[in-house]
């Protein structure tokens, strides 16, 4: 199967690396102790089972019987201890580091047998230990993780091997045989590494690569429009990770008024967004969650599209147009403010236009300005010198977004950079961390989002969804798509022989 | 000459660090760094860690300080080792204790971006000299008129528009080039010859296309050389002792004519490093274009200081080259260096 990604990774320990591009490859290499399941609830992958103390501080992970690593060494706690050490070690320079940190100690009884424990209880840490790819000790131990060469030729304990990486043209993984999960279906993935989104749509069209991610474009209107690529590839599509906002600047009047955030909720069209940028790719949402997923609040509905109700809440916060121009005043000054968002987004771009349209309908003049990435964070984002900016967030499968929305968590370079600070949110999250009983956690999550939704502190715009096309010749796909995503159990997939490809396949 | 060519290369030391301070404090007053990247703006990636990183990498010292810690290095001719890439060397490969040797990234990018741009600088010269040649001869006449309108629409046409025309018409609708890349997945596989083939058949493209955009300029100069050097009074005394055409132009007029090329061949020394940022990500071609450009967008400064004293370096090497190739071709120029 030949598959196609923008950007080569710069190294393959994704701990290191930190980039989805590493994440991609990575993930078909090596094993976490827990993984989740196609409904998103954890289960063991390496771990065979895992215990929780009543005291919800120690977790204690069993390790399957007989794992191995690619090159037949076995695989036990001690590769586990090894990993996490080498995450935490300063030297390594992990950007996920922080949440390996917490663990106050860590042991290993018996070869199967990992424990860690926590100074207080911490919810995320079975996400994080979800996250946390072991690399094998024997390979690696004395090395700096930061420039070993064991990160251009990396040796894991799952589906595939790395076969061959050349540098800027492609990546090819092989099966391996040794996989403690059992053997995959498909022999080799070969990923090519094709910068540019229409060279890569033209080596699809040409029949020369299996899978790509598509724009709502090519998946809408482009591809339907050819029957001979409709004939020959399936089209998927999922809710994503992600999410994208528009985001006050709280410490900043007139944004620290909640009347005026309601307004612009409710006077901005997000339908209209969806179907414009997204055209109709894309879901309105009422809370920082995947819908459909146990922590997004089935209850919430999002702001409507309410102009008139947006004036009035305008007037009630003073806002009055007293010289006739169709910009509101407040104080003799005008309602005016700019968005920024990084440059090269074109969705963001485009969003920002039709928001900049309905603001002006209802007496706020909006202007916009987009600009390139590391002067984006370093020069707004860090200095907290915006008005409101459209964003997006990645969400992980943890519901944790205690660095997102904390009070505690302003400080330049942290991640609450637009100023939020609610006491009943962040008794909400502390509370969130510490609850390991999902139930509870989730009760904890509905509320914090209902609490979050009513402060509008940001206003959702929408939820895209992942757009791919497969070529049909790979089968076993799971249909329809289970909340995991299309490629949750790829190792199924299968090619049937008389349609595999010859220039790659050894026999 | 002995004297003036040591005089020239020594004077070449303090120009490159001059020029290396000037590219060194340009690059710090773009704000952000390494650790602004996109994929840092992650709510799992924490500051204190991003911090760690800024440490590691000094970062965090003063840019003169910065300054003072790479031209050390460099003194040594070691460029450092990248930071976006995790401590890939940028230059050439360096071995590590255990004997793992891991390759340069400019080593790795240098030589499909060289073989590209010389090769597309051979076919500009084997295309642009003669047709310079025929609309000098034919000055104002259709030939000259139909030149300069091909090369008008070659030079106005967007490169990476007409990539993409031709990629859909000779990689897609026939199958008769492939798309993007530089091999093909079965490389490996191939003969020799096979191999040769398909790496001049990925070629084709991105070589033919910047050529043909190419053209313009240096067609442009040999034509306007060449109606110069017709207009001199030894073509007359050429023509009045009855040589024939042929021999007036391509031996008396022409060698005088592509003199200014020598210099244009100078010059394009250090353009023959740098790849096309636009070309090399159409055509998904790992050269130095890329390079350069992912690591302004990352703020890998390792790198792009390294890019930047290789292609000072050439660009004073080049020039020097040129005006000693141009002493060697012409004696006017010759004797004058001499006497003063």
């Amino acid at each position: 199967m030949i598959s196609s990604m923008s950007a080569e990774p710069s190294s393959l320990i994704y701990m290191v690396a930190g980039e989805s591009a590493s994440a991609s490859i990575t993930s078909n290499i090596f094993n976490s102790l827990l993984k989740y399941n196609k409904d998103l609830d954890l289960e063991g992958e390496l771990a065979e089972k895992w215990e929780i103390s009543k005291d919800q501080k120690t977790i204690t992970f069993t390790l399957k019987p007989n794992l191995k690593w690619a090159d037949g060494k076995p695989l036990t706690s001690a590769d586990v201890l090894f990993t996490w050490q080498a995450v935490i070690n300063p030297q390594t320079a992990s950007p996920y580091a922080s949440d390996y940190a917490l663990v106050k100690q860590a042991e290993t009884p018996d070869e199967r047998t990992f424990r860690v424990t926590y100074d207080q209880a911490y919810a995320p840490a079975l996400d994080s230990w979800a996250g946390l790819q072991v690399l094998p000790k024997h390979l690696l131990e004395g090395q700096d993780l930061h420039s070993t060469t064991f990160a251009r030729e990396p040796v894991g304990s799952s589906y595939y091997r790395l076969g061959d990486w050349k540098h800027g043209e492609n990546i090819t993984l092989t099966r391996n045989p040794n996989s403690v999960l059992g053997p995959a279906n498909i022999e080799k993935l070969v990923t090519r590494i094709i910068p540019d989104n229409s060279a890569q749509f033209l080596e699809l069209m040409a029949d020369n690569i299996d899978s790509m991610g598509l724009d709502p474009i090519k998946y809408s209107r482009i591809i339907p429009a050819r029957p001979e690529l409709k004939k020959r590839l399936n089209l998927y599509k999922e809710l994503g990770n992600s999410y994208t906002y528009l985001g006050f600047n709280l410490k900043h009047k007139p944004f620290d008024d909640v009347r005026v955030r309601k307004a612009i909720n409710y006077a901005i069209d997000k339908q209209e967004i969806i179907d414009g940028v997204y055209l109709g790719l894309g879901i309105n949402i009422a809370s920082p969650y995947k819908p459909g997923t146990r922590w997004s609040n089935p209850d919430l509905m999002p702001y409507p599209y309410n102009p008139a109700k947006a004036k009035a809440l305008l007037k009630e916060a003073g806002f009055v147009d007293t010289d006739g121009d169709g910009i509101l005043e407040r104080d003799s000054k005008p309602f005016t403010f700019e968005i920024i968002t990084n440059n090269g987004n074109k969705e963001r771009e485009k969003t920002a236009i039709f928001i900049q349209r309905r603001l002006k309908e209802i007496g706020i003049d909006v202007s916009i300005r987009s600009i390139e990435w590391a002067s984006f964070i370093s020069r707004f984002i860090k200095t907290g010198d915006f008005d409101v900016v459209i964003l997006g967030w990645g969400l992980g499968l943890d519901p944790d977004q205690f660095n997102i929305w904390h009070s505690s968590q302003q400080k330049p370079g942290q991640f609450n950079f637009i100023g939020y600070n609610n006491p009943s949110v962040d008794r909400l999250l502390e509370q969130g961390r510490t609850e390991l009983d999902p139930d509870k956690r989730m009760k904890i999550y509905h509320k914090f989002a209902k609490v979050l939704l009513e402060d509008s502190p940001v206003v959702y715009l929408s939820a895209g969804y992942g757009l791919t096309a497969i070529h049909k010749r790979i089968q076993g796909i799971i249909n329809p798509i289970p909340p995991a995503g299309v490629g949750y159990d790829s190792q199924k997939w299968y090619i049937p022989e008389p349609l595999r490809r010859n220039e790659i396949s050894t026999n | 000459m002995l004297k003036y060519l040591i005089k020239r290369v020594l004077w070449m030391i303090p120009m490159l660090v001059g020029i290396s301070l000037i590219s060194f404090f340009i690059m710090h007053l773009a704000p952000g760094d390494i650790t602004n990247n996109e994929a840092a703006f992650n709510p799992k990636a924490s500051e204190e860690s991003r911090q760690k990183l800024r440490e590691m990498y000094n970062l965090d010292k003063p840019v003169i300080v910065q300054y003072g810690l790479w031209l050390k290095r460099m003194a040594t001719l070691d460029f450092g080792n990248s930071f976006a890439s995790h401590q890939k060397p940028v230059f050439w490969q360096k071995t590590d204790k255990e004997g793992n040797v891991t390759k340069g990234m400019i080593q790795e990018a240098l030589p499909i971006t060289l073989l590209i741009n010389v090769l597309g600088l051979v076919i500009t010269l084997t295309l642009a000299i003669p047709l310079g040649v025929i609309a000098a001869r034919n000055h104002m006449g259709w030939q000259d008129k139909s030149i300069t309108l091909f090369n008008f629409i070659g030079f106005s046409i967007p490169g990476f528009w007409l990539s993409l025309l031709l990629m859909y018409w000779l990689g897609v609708v026939n199958d008769w080039l492939p798309i993007s890349g530089i091999h093909s997945l079965n490389y490996e596989s191939l003969s020799t010859w096979g191999k040769i083939k398909d790496t001049l058949s990925h070629l084709m493209m991105p070589v033919i296309i910047p050529s043909i955009t190419g053209l313009a300029g240096i067609t442009l100069f040999i034509k306007n050389g060449m109606l110069d050097v017709l207009q001199q009074d030894y073509i007359t005394t050429a023509r009045a002792k009855g040589l024939n055409e042929h021999r007036v132009v391509y031996t008396h007029a022409l060698r005088n004519a592509l003199l200014p090329l020598i210099t244009i061949i100078g010059l394009s020394i250090p353009g023959l490093i740098g790849g096309s940022v636009i070309a090399e990500t159409i055509f998904a071609i790992p050269g130095m274009g890329k390079l350069f450009y992912d690591a302004v967008l990352m703020r890998d400064f390792p790198v792009v200081m390294g890019v930047l004293t290789i292609g000072a370096a050439l660009t004073l090497i080049g020039n020097l080259l040129a005006d000693i190739a141009y002493a060697w071709a012409d004696p006017r120029v010759r004797r004058g260096v001499v006497r003063n």
